[in-house]
């Protein structure tokens, strides 16, 4: 299936569309982020209904978060988002190892925010705020800790792709799959927008 | 298989215009919203309705700047990925408006 694309070893622009597999594949892909969409709708819904069932002497929402750490963090997800758009205009362009940087890049940028969530929870724990100590709690824990999930799991997808073309190489059978692992990063990206919004900025004000 | 190579290659020359430019500008009106943002909460002494309210209002801005340029919403032949989504932007605003407004109170 893949033959006929390399006719002159040349992709074709846009190699993640250049099949129907291809073109399936991204479709599914936007139902699936349908999908998790309602999954962090009912996780958001769930933290604003309980997120002032503090109870008798448990930390406050403004009381625990710390606005720079969740600043730095946001940047950091922020400019890993950047960096994987660059990795597919790489691809779109067929310069394999720029893309291949940039993906190792994001993945940087992933691990460097999972480890500033890790130190921010466990700062938290320190504080009295673990997971069972309040509705308000558990449901931060939840909705936070999923998007960070979601965070560990891309790390790991995109590192196994990154391993993957440099096995096969970029053709059109790999390309939707760094297209699709792109969408689902600008995703976690999308999600984290709201999580500072929601989450941290409305707790900061109360 | 010529005319395919052809169409190809006229393919490339038509998106050569597309380059990082409109995504740089995306990431820098995303980082403005959210230094922003995080200085209205900082500096404090504001009314709570009004931030609140422009804290929701950038978040949107932001959210469809990215999925509009990263996630190539804005391109043409993505009607389906668009209904999609707001199927489940749909239900999630559904489930939020019946959390916080009907069960809760």
């Amino acid at each position: 299936m893949s033959g006929h694309a390399h006719v002159d070893g040349k992709l074709p622009h846009e190699p993640e569309k250049a099949t129907l597999e291809g073109r399936n594949k991204v479709l599914g892909f936007w139902l699936f982020l349908g999908g998790e969409t309602v999954l962090f709708g009912t996780l958001f819904s769930a933290f604003l209904a309980l997120r002032h069932q503090v109870g008798d002497g448990n930390p406050t929402a403004n009381e625990l978060f710390e606005l720079p750490t969740v600043a730095l963090a946001t940047f950091i997800l922020l400019t890993s988002s950047l960096t994987s758009v660059f990795a597919i205009q790489s691809m779109h362009t067929n310069k394999v190892k720029s893309m291949l940087w940039w993906l190792v890049i994001t993945v940087i940028f992933g691990l460097a925010f999972l480890g500033l969530e890790i130190y921010e929870f466990n700062n938290y724990v320190h504080e009295g705020h673990k997971f069972s100590t309040s509705a308000f709690s558990s449901s931060f824990y939840t909705l936070v800790g999923f998007h960070g999930a979601h965070v560990l799991f891309g790390v790991l997808w995109i590192s196994i792709l990154i391993a993957q073309v440099l096995k096969k190489g970029l053709n059109v059978v790999t390309a939707p799959k760094i297209y699709v692992a792109g969408m689902y990063w600008h995703f976690i990206d999308v999600v984290w927008v709201f999580i500072f919004t929601v989450v941290y900025l409305m707790g900061k004000v109360g | 298989m010529a005319g395919t190579q052809h169409s190809a290659a006229e393919e490339n020359k038509r998106h050569k215009h597309e380059g990082p430019k409109k995504h740089i500008i995306a990431f820098i009106f995303s980082i403005l919203l959210t230094i922003i943002a995080f200085a209205m909460v900082a500096a404090g002494e504001i009314n709570t309705t009004f931030i609140y309210v422009m804290l929701v209002v950038m978040a949107l801005i932001q959210v469809f700047v990215q999925m509009g340029f990263w996630m190539h919403m804005k391109d043409r032949g993505h009607v389906f990925p668009i209904v999609g989504i707001l199927g489940g932007v749909f239900v999630v605003f559904t489930i939020v408006i019946m959390a916080e407004y009907w069960a809760w109170w």
